[in-house]
């Protein structure tokens, strides 16, 4: 009997062998080598539903008791149909193991030829670096080809998820972590916090841009001069402060509704707050809004938005740049 | 020793008798079944829309499934399972007149009663529980949540779980009736050995996390705090140690509870008996290797996770040799689709959906895409969650006339039970594809445009939830209205259906010498059983 077993083990590892191979001469799109595997397993796990459903629904068909004391058949087991049992699934395993364990190499090794660009994450939202030192906020512009992206957090745990390139990380504070992707296609891909932070959790929304290398290499250059002519009139300041503290994760500047209403066309608007009373949008209303939030809320809300305490110069420069966006 | 049943409100208050315990536990564990519902429905009906705001902001959605989560595992299913089938089974199982220690029994129990107080008054009072059932810091220490109920629930609840543990795992070694050898113990009483084994292990280390948990927050420890030197993913680490087997602590006893409702309604000896007793330890031991799976993504080595990948899959060996065992048992078996019986077949179709998407957690290298997604929802609430609540309900019934006297209202047991199962095949299966898409969990507001799929989810929640409900109305409904049952209706061969129902005080009148094991349906007669 153990040498059946002994046996049958090394035939799993030889079927196995092209797996390892494969992942020997790494293929270097992860995505494909993860969508592969989720079909390897759909298949292997839709065979396995079947093998368990299709004779439960037989049996409890064909021996439905037929009268009253009628007994079952009287059997103790049958020790080479166990074995068998345990010994399909065992090679199954192994090779759905070995299968994906490549697939995970491929997810986190770093391949040589690489960009490295930074994340920090911080309730609510998500501050991207890119190579050049340019600093943005809930929106990572790389150039196509392979990104590192080194991650922490500057305060609870949250998480850089990408599921179009199909890889996840945590950000810890304190800590480093990293992941990479294959930045193939130019294009806006979407950007989650898949760890529980609090209550503006679902709104800690961002998205990685992927540009073809000249345009990238234009919006560097863009970038570089702006902050070069930097002498900044109170609305453009207002706008730097609404992208840097995160306000954008949970307001739209379009007409969207997303945590929090849109901030566009706010300005002597008459909002209902959460126990019936009205208010007119003004200065003061934005400025005890951003400094004490649920002092006045917005009917139809959480109570999600964190207060910040600004200096009356930078209240006001938001108000400013509120006033500009219709 | 007297054998006349005392009665009254004083009987049950100060009682020591595991049956009495077992009957509380029971109804405080299904009372927090249904606050853990009602939340389910509230998290559901928020989903209704999945743009703005329904009925709850994001605050109190975080404290719907922080309290749901809590309540459904700590409060609801492990009690059920080790408080109320373990004490009320044990002793009846093995031919025991009472656990070892009776009175250390009713301690276990009151530390669980007030554990839940202090859960719910976590809901309730301001400061409430917002960091999910799992506590991770550094939010639970630097958000706003009054962590501190957190930790004494889980102290005084885990205070309760080893003292039942070392209260169970005695009574099972030292007290079995004479001829009670462990190869004819019921593999009810062989999944609840495993569960009180993983519990003794476990627990402490969970009640060690937590308490630095505490330390951090109110004393400025910083144990957790990576910033200074401490670090955070060693409590995920901590918790998980104990978490993840815990829900073997509830797998196993099902996994027993399911052999024993077969083998009685398929009136055929379990198949393979040895080798699912094997299964049970073995996945007691291996369920230790495979915490890490919690931390696929959080920065761990990367060749440990490897490592805890093959820990984790290598789970669905023994477990698939449960399941083929079960379908061998109803091979050739005499079926009677009795309500108990349909409660153990809904449940292996359930749990087979959830271990094939649980292979797929399991392994690294698709999990690193649908990790802490709405696919995880999807999968625990198949494997674990529904299924196994679902097989309580199973269990319940199969020993009501047991430990009620009284008949179940098999009519309304079967329409419950059809309802729940076609809610329950349902009611996650939309939330794979978001999970796929890599949508996560915990999530107040998601995409508009899995609005179509999310309407499918609440509807059928909505159906599952009634089931439930129609469920525990019958159970109340018997329990006062039920014909009498007699002592055996079931004509099973089990020791606890030999004696009369409700059982005697003492149970036994004298303790019986055991001459075979409770499975021997149909053994041929010329082979006369030998008493030893
Ligand atoms: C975590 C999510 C979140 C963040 C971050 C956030 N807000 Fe809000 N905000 C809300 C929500 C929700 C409301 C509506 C409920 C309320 O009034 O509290 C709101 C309301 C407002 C309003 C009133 C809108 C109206 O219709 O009158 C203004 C103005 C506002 N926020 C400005 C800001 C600014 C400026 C920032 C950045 C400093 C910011 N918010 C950051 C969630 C957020
Ligand atoms: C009809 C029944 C049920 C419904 C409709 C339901 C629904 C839900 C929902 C909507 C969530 C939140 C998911 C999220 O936003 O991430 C959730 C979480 C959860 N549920 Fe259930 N549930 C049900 C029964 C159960 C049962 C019986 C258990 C028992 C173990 C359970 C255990 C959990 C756990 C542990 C969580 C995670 C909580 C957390 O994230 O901290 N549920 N459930
Ligand atoms: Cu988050
Ligand atoms: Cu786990």
């Amino acid at each position: 009997m153990l040498k059946q077993v002994v046996r049958l083990l090394m035939a799993a590892l030889v079927v196995s062998i092209p797996y390892a191979a494969a992942a020997a001469e790494r293929v270097v799109d992860p995505v494909k080598s993860w969508d592969n595997h989720l079909k390897t397993w759909a298949v292997v796990g839709t065979v396995v539903y079947l093998t368990v459903t299709i004779p439960l629904i037989y049996f409890v068909f064909k021996y439905r008791r037929k009268h009253k004391d009628e007994d079952g058949a009287y059997i103790e087991g049958n020790t080479g149909l166990e074995i068998l049992w345990t010994i399909i699934p065992m090679i199954i395993i192994i090779m759905l193991g070995v299968q994906s364990w490549a697939v995970f190499n491929d997810l986190r090794e770093v391949p040589k030829d690489h960009i490295e660009v930074k994340v920090v994450a911080f309730m609510y939202g998500f501050e991207m670096y890119t190579p050049e030192g340019i600093k943005t906020l809930n929106e990572l512009r790389v150039p196509v080809g392979n990104v590192k992206v080194n991650l922490t957090s500057k305060d609870v745990i949250h998480n850089f998820a990408l599921p179009a390139f199909r890889t996840r990380e945590d950000m810890v504070a304190g800590e480093n972590t990293y992941l990479w992707f294959y930045a193939k296609e130019p294009g806006e891909y979407p950007v989650y916090c898949a760890e529980f932070c609090g209550s503006g959790h679902s709104s800690m929304l961002a998205k990685v841009i992927v540009m073809k290398k000249e345009d990238y290499e234009a919006w560097v250059k863009s970038k570089q001069s702006e902050a070069a002519t930097a002498t900044l009139t109170p609305e453009a300041k207002g706008k730097n402060l609404v992208e840097s503290l995160a306000c954008l994760g949970c307001h739209g500047i379009a007409g969207e509704t997303k945590a929090g209403p849109a901030l566009n066309g706010l300005f002597g608007k008459t909002e209902e707050l959460e126990d019936g009373t009205k208010v007119v949008v003004d200065d003061a209303f934005i400025k005890e809004k951003i400094a004490d939030p649920k002092a006045k809320p917005i009917k139809g809300f959480g109570h999600i938005m964190p207060p910040n305490m600004l200096t009356n110069e930078e209240y006001e420069a938001i108000a400013a740049y509120l006033k500009t966006i219709k | 020793m007297t054998t006349a049943q005392p009665t009254g409100f004083k009987s049950w208050l100060f009682t020591t008798d595991h049956k009495k315990i077992g009957i509380m536990y029971l109804v405080t564990s299904l009372v927090f079944f249904v606050v853990g519902l009602l939340l389910a429905f509230v998290m559901r009906t928020e989903q209704l829309d999945i743009t703005k705001k329904v009925i709850i902001d994001a605050d109190l959605y975080s404290t719907a499934f922080t309290i749901h989560g809590a309540a459904m595992v700590l409060f609801w299913m492990i009690p059920v399972l080790t408080g109320f089938f373990a004490n009320y089974m044990i002793p009846l199982m093995i031919g025991a007149h009472d656990v070892a220690f009776p009175r250390l029994n009713a301690l276990s129990y009151w530390l669980y009663v007030m554990a839940g107080l202090i859960a719910v008054m976590a809901l309730i009072l301001p400061g409430r529980l917002d960091t999910g059932w799992t506590g991770y810091p550094p939010y639970s220490i630097v958000g706003p949540s009054n962590t501190a109920f957190y930790v004494f629930a889980v102290h005084l609840l885990g205070a309760s779980s080893i003292a039942g543990a070392v209260n169970f795992i005695t009574t099972i070694i030292t007290l079995r009736a004479p001829g009670m050898k462990w190869g004819r113990l019921n593999l009810t009483v062989w999944g609840l050995f495993g569960g009180f084994i993983i519990q003794l292990v476990g627990v402490p280390v969970l009640a060690a996390a937590v308490t630095l948990l505490l330390f951090d927050k109110y004393l400025g420890t910083s144990f957790y705090d990576g910033t200074k030197g401490g670090s955070p993913i060693l409590y995920e680490h901590l918790f998980w140690f104990y978490a993840h087997p815990a829900v073997y602590v509830v797998a196993l006893p099902v996994f027993g509870i399911v052999s024993d409702i077969i083998s009685t309604f398929a009136r055929k000896k379990v198949y393979g008996y040895t080798s699912m007793a094997i299964a049970i330890m073995i996945i007691t031991v291996v369920g230790f290797e495979t915490w890490v799976h919690h931390l696929y993504v959080a920065g761990t080595l990367n060749w440990t996770r490897v490592v805890f990948m093959w820990g984790t899959i290598a789970i669905g060996v023994p477990t698939g040799i449960k399941t083929f065992n079960w379908l061998a048992t109803l091979h050739k078996g005499s079926i009677e689709l009795t309500t108990p019986m349909l409660h153990a077949l809904g449940f292996i179709s359930l749990f087979t959906i959830g271990g094939v998407t649980g292979i797929a957690n399991g392994l690294l290298g698709l999990d690193i895409q649908i990790h802490d997604t709405q696919w995880v929802v999807a999968h625990f609430h198949y494997v674990l969650a529904i299924s196994m609540s679902m097989l309580c309900m199973g269990g319940i019934y199969y020993w009501f006339p047991k430990f009620t006297g009284k008949m179940y209202n098999e009519k309304l047991g079967k329409i419950a039970f059809w309802i729940t199962l076609i809610g329950a095949m349902i009611a996650f299966l939309p939330q794979h594809t978001l999970g796929l898409d890599g949508i996560p969990r915990r999530y107040w507001k998601l995409p508009a445009k899995y609005a179509p799929e999310m309407r499918i989810a609440v509807i059928f929640s909505y159906i599952t939830i009634a089931g439930f409900l129609m469920t525990l109305y019958n159970f109340v409904h018997s329990a006062i209205k039920g014909e009498k049952a007699p002592a055996n209706p079931w004509n099973s061969k089990s020791l606890e259906w030999q004696i009369p129902s409700p059982p005697p005080f003492y149970n036994f009148e004298k303790i019986p010498t055991i001459t075979e094991g409770p499975y021997e349906y149909g053994k041929p007669a010329e082979e006369p059983a030998k008493s030893h």
